[in-house]
């Protein structure tokens, strides 16, 4: 129907899809065409609906509604290997590898070939294992070794070779650079390259940017589980990208000027050196009463560690935490909660909610014992405790009791941060306190991050989104390899500058 | 269960090593197999055996009790071990009286005096793997027809009776219910149910209250061991009945006093404490040269009353 | 904004989060079952519906009842206890020794023995908490263990002998009916009313479904979590503690080998209430239902005239059953 298509017939062409969660729409009508050979980037801010739509693909997520057309005819998703047979493969942002077999029968582990008595035809899964880790440069390793005993980035060559080896129309990279170096990355868009020249497709989901404007042909913007726009990257600009992603809360992340003075220095660290941290050297900051002090770096710098480290969830392996001064020491994360620290996990579902239980108890988990000192519970404390945050916060809920899980991700994380205050700290450690939440709770939260800092509260906030960071903190200290690689403050914070201390050591 | 086994086997083997001994002829070793110590019968039996075998002082006993009643895997290990030791006699109540059987022959054929007590091995096994072995024990179907028949006396012809049944499967279990059948049949009573509770005494409470609530027309009760006896003892109390006789097996102490408050009416004697002793007697006459033992030895049992 | 709408609700939230129609409903699959079978038994047998037999149920269901109790607090925890049978026995040999010492008077004697009882369950129970929760390893394995060292403790001090001839007044005490119901099932019914309460209205409680649910949350909130699974298993041992002295009254004798294989009855019994196996999910209420369902069925089938091996097959059904109706249950009560 599409005359005006310039080249042939696109290879996927995905219309009105939608996939309902309940009362969630991650997909709420998204539009997606993909031409053959060409490398399309899909772009939208977390929870946007991008990994949605590639589980729909990919058959782990049956549609709610929608049409999907893959090389022509009609194609319904319903199993994996509905996809693979059809020729989509996707290498996901958390690898599917088994860690203890080796690459050779990670690779043929989809359709293992066997010999005419049925056994297992090691030749063959060698000789197959050969042929995809050329594809991916990788020629020279030894098909024997286990996945175990390779890098990060090694790993997710191996899966994209296991991706490419079978004849793959449509390749998918979920956030594939995540936590790739300079070079590898280079090595990475190489592949891209020579896939799209054997007429392959590729689907090139990222936060970057820069990759998307310096390697794609044409990007789909995603918000709000909605298709914004496609264009062709020679047509568009980062900045009308950012707009299109961001919407109209495009003025949300804009900087404001801090309208309140910054108080003594609350909490510090000397030296401090996480559990996982082997360099030996550790992390010093120091965080003042009502400033925001960000940390950004990528993932496997060290982040989520240092902010543990402080808190005593993991046992520290040197170094001190000074609290108003004086050195403090923590035996576990009560003795951090009674110095008047609060954590929000990075895992909302694992380490900061108990999904099954309600809105009520998981609002009183912290300050459960002072609120109830002779251990007699009264629901009726609980409820109005939770009813208080839920107002203050514009909580969306039916009742305190329902159980937490019936929240969305914005609406959990404000109970999460209900939890902390309730117990009122003088220092909050946030670990990406806005991942899986959609936009218009993002700006929520941080307002209430913004009044917390102007009431006096110091915070250390953990983000890989940096135009969150950029626009929350006072500070922001960047971490490579578990050391802080540069500090910005404020008037000089930029991408650039950022992404180069956090690339610094890694090269 | 795998875990509690190895256990026992581990168990077995350290009390091997520590009684461990030299052959001598005019001081024969005597490997004794026991079944669950943790069972009153067999731990005064064992208590009996280790008292004779210090007053003899002729011998030398090494001993081996096992985890629970149906644990012939580890009898099956300790015949073994006392056959690699060249021990002199080996005096068993078997586990089992099937699988018994071929580690028993291993140790004739090794030339070593097998006694077989307590339990019978099965005729039909030893016929097929051609083992001649007597048994010396009582009689245990007999033992419950002299329970039964007291309950007979008491109640007359036409009573109305109920069974409580060891372990389904053991081949004592069996051997007293038909004995108590064989006297529901000889004194014309009326039987109107049996059923196990295991040889224990909570099971046997709760088994036997809810058959009286199915039958309150019950005057009397054949209980299959002393354990069982004192459930239904409770359980009469309970129901404010003392109008039905109860009879056990065993004359375990706890029993003995209830005969003696006449809460029980009889309970057997099989005179376990020496039954042991008894069987090594037997064994070490054999071992010294004297004649082969041959079909039933016949332990002494007795009926006791108030 | 929506404050309004999100107030309102609150008012009876107290109550419909705790004790209205959506806390009965959770509860009603397992209640219809018990009804089912009632009324099933009924017409099978005119002496089921008795008020003999209804005693007799009430005395049969106690023990279990009690074991299953503190079972209940373990699984909540996400653990699981199979030495309540032998910590049982050990417990009640522990205190028929003290109850037949000589010397003293029977009051004394029965305080005592009480203690010792109970003592001996604590103690067993605070040694499965504290190995598994200290090196962290499955309580599987460690009350395995505990299983086969309490039974062996029970024998030693026993003597493997069965201990008889208590005080007058104890072995009266345990037949003591107060309107037909026995006094011991009245007991056991108080602990489940206090277990209840203590579940739902305590910080304790909250701790238990907590760490059941999600342990590393409950650590990072700041609570002591081994405090709280120590604590759950010294409660289940202090109920087996308990459960013997119960024995001990109900049948005048505290025997080592008693209690064999009890730990599956009380598993069974809280399974079949309701509970979850991972921990978490469940009710003691619903342990509750889960004794009077297997004492229901064991009465019934004999009061039907059903052989033995006929009794065990049915037995084993149920509780499949039983255990595949609540998996549907909790899947329509969660979406």
């Amino acid at each position: 129907m599409n005359a005006h298509t310039p080249m042939t017939a696109p290879l996927l062409t995905v219309r009105g899809l939608k996939k309902h969660f309940g009362g969630v729409k991650a997909l709420d009508g998204v539009d997606l065409q993909i031409r053959p050979g060409e490398v399309h980037a899909l772009v939208g801010e977390n929870g946007a609906g991008k990994s949605t739509l590639i589980k729909v693909l990919t058959g782990l997520h049956f549609p709610t509604d929608g049409e999907i057309t893959f090389q022509g005819a009609g194609f319904v998703p319903g199993q994996p290997q509905w996809s693979k047979e059809a020729g989509i493969q996707v290498v996901h942002q958390e690898f599917n590898l088994l860690e203890h077999l080796s690459i050779a029968e990670n690779i043929s582990i989809e359709a293992l070939p066997k010999t005419r008595w049925g056994f297992l035809d090691k030749a063959e899964m060698r000789a197959r294992a050969v042929q995809a880790l050329d594809l991916v440069g990788l020629g020279g390793i030894s098909t024997q070794r286990p996945i175990s005993s390779l890098g990060i980035a090694h790993k997710q060559l191996v899966e994209i070779a296991r991706a490419l080896q079978t004849d793959s129309n449509l390749l998918i990279l979920d956030e594939p650079t995540a936590t790739l170096t300079e070079r590898e990355k280079d090595n990475l868009f190489q592949i891209v390259a020579q896939a799209k020249a054997r007429g392959v497709s590729v689907l090139f989901v990222s936060h970057h940017l820069d990759e998307v404007f310096a390697h794609c042909d044409r990007v789909t913007v995603f918000r709000n589980g909605r298709t914004v726009t496609t264009e062709d990257i020679a047509k568009t600009s980062p900045e009308a990208v950012v707009a299109h992603m961001v919407g109209r809360h495009v003025d949300h992340t804009a900087r404001e000027t801090r309208a309140h003075d910054l108080g003594a220095v609350v909490l510090s660290t000397q030296n401090l050196i996480s559990s996982a941290n082997t360099t030996g050297h550790g992390v010093s900051v120091e965080v003042r009463a009502g400033e925001i002090l960000g940390i950004a770096g990528l993932v496997g710098a060290g982040r989520t560690e240092f902010l543990r480290a402080i808190f005593a969830a993991d046992t520290p392996a040197g170094g001190t935490v000074q609290m108003d001064g004086a050195a403090v020491s923590f035996h576990g994360p009560r003795d951090a909660i009674d110095a008047g620290i609060g954590f929000v996990t990075e895992d909302r579902k694992l380490e900061g909610l108990i999904l099954e239980m309600s809105i009520a108890a998981n609002t009183s988990m912290v300050n459960l014992k002072s609120l109830f000192p002779k251990g007699w519970m009264a629901a009726r404390t609980e409820a109005d405790q939770a009813a208080t945050y839920g107002r203050k916060f514009g909580l969306k809920y039916g009742k305190t009791g329902d159980a937490a899980a019936s929240l969305s991700g914005g609406n959990q994380q404000k109970v999460v941060l209900s939890k902390w205050l309730a117990n009122s700290p003088r220092v909050l450690l946030l670990d990406e306190p806005t991942r899986g939440v959609d936009v218009g709770a993002k700006f929520e939260i941080y307002k209430i991050l913004r009044e917390l800092a102007a009431e006096g509260v110091a915070m250390i906030i953990v983000s890989s989104e940096l135009p969150e960071l950029m626009a929350l903190s006072d500070q922001i200290a960047v971490m490579s390899n578990h050391q802080i690689a540069g500090t910005l403050e404020r008037d000089s914070f930029a991408e650039e500058a950022i992404l180069k201390f956090a690339y610094g050591q890694a090269q | 269960m795998k875990f509690t086994k190895f256990i026992a086997a581990a168990a077995t083997s350290v009390s091997l090593l520590a009684t461990a001994a030299y052959a001598d002829a005019d001081h024969p070793k005597v490997g004794l197999v026991m079944k669950s110590l943790a069972n009153e019968f067999f731990q005064n039996m064992m208590v009996g055996a280790e008292a004779h075998a210090e007053k003899r002082g002729d011998y030398e006993l090494l001993a081996v009790g096992m985890q629970n009643e149906t644990d012939f895997e580890s009898q099956i290990n300790a015949v073994n071990t006392f056959i690699t030791q060249g021990v002199d006699a080996i005096v068993i109540a078997p586990a089992d009286s099937r699988a018994m059987v071929r580690p028993l022959k291993r140790a004739m054929e090794a030339g070593i005096t097998v006694v077989n007590f307590d339990v019978a091995l099965d005729a039909d096994a030893k016929k097929q793997q051609g083992v001649e072995l007597a048994f010396v024990g009582p009689d245990n179907r007999q033992g419950a027809k002299m329970a039964g028949d007291a309950l007979a006396a008491a109640l007359g012809e036409g009573g109305k009776v109920v069974i409580i049944e060891g372990n389904p499967g053991a081949d004592n279990a069996t051997q007293r219910r038909l004995g108590f059948e064989d006297s529901v049949a000889e004194h014309g009573l009326n039987l109107l149910d049996s059923r196990t509770a295991y040889w224990e005494t909570e099971e046997a409470n709760t088994v036997f209250a809810n058959m009286l609530t199915a039958n309150p027309d019950i005057q009397g009760v054949m209980a299959a061991n002393d354990s069982m006896a004192i459930g239904v003892v409770q359980a009469l109390e309970a129901a404010g009945r003392d109008d039905i006789l109860v009879v056990g097996f065993d004359n375990v102490p706890a029993a003995k006093a209830l005969v003696g408050e006449g809460k029980l009416l009889a309970t057997i004697d099989q005179f376990g404490s020496e039954m042991a002793a008894n069987a090594i007697d037997l064994a070490i006459d054999v071992v010294r040269g004297g004649p082969e033992l041959e079909g039933w030895v016949r332990t002494p049992i007795d009926l006791v009353t108030q | 904004m929506q404050t309004a709408t999100n107030l309102a609700p609150d008012a009876p939230d107290l109550k419909s989060n705790r004790l209205t129609l959506r806390y009965v409903l959770q509860h009603a699959g397992i209640g219809l079952a018990l009804l089912i079978l009632v009324i099933f038994f009924s017409i099978a047998s005119e002496h089921f519906l008795t008020a003999g037999n209804i005693t007799n149920i009430l005395t049969q269901i106690t023990i279990n009842l009690i074991l299953a109790v503190g079972m209940t607090f373990v699984i909540l925890i996400g653990g699981i206890d199979l030495s309540v049978g032998s910590v049982l026995a050990f417990a009640g040999v522990v205190a028929g020794k003290v109850i037949t010492l000589s010397g003293f008077s029977d009051g004394t004697l029965i305080t005592m023995a009480v203690l010792a009882g109970l003592g001996t369950g604590v103690i067993c129970g605070l040694m499965n908490g504290l190995i598994s929760a200290w090196w962290g390893l499955p309580s599987f394995i460690i009350t395995l263990g505990m299983l086969n060292i309490a039974r062996g403790a029970a024998l030693h001090v026993a003597d493997a002998r069965t201990i008889y001839s208590f005080p007058f007044s104890f072995e009266e005490f345990g037949s003591i009916m107060i309107f037909g119901v026995p006094i011991l099932f009245l007991l056991a019914l108080a602990l489940v009313a206090v277990a209840w309460v203590v579940l739902n209205f305590t910080v304790f409680g909250r701790m238990v479904y907590g760490i059941g649910n999600n342990e590393e949350a409950v650590r990072l909130a700041g609570h002591n979590v081994m405090f709280y699974k120590v604590g759950a298993f010294a409660i289940c041992g202090a109920c087996a503690g308990l459960a013997a002295l119960a024995y001990m009254a109900r049948l005048n004798i505290s025997s080592p080998i008693a209690g064999i294989a009890f730990e599956l009855d009380a598993i069974a019994a809280v399974i079949i209430g309701g509970t979850s196996l991972a921990g978490g999910r469940g009710s003691v209420l619903g342990t509750l239902m889960g004794a009077f369902i297997i004492g229901v069925l064991a009465n019934g089938l004999i009061l039907m005239g059903l052989n033995d091996f006929m009794r065990q097959m049915i037995t084993g059904l149920v509780i499949i059953v039983a255990v595949i109706v609540d998996y549907y249950r909790a899947r329509f009560s969660t979406t």
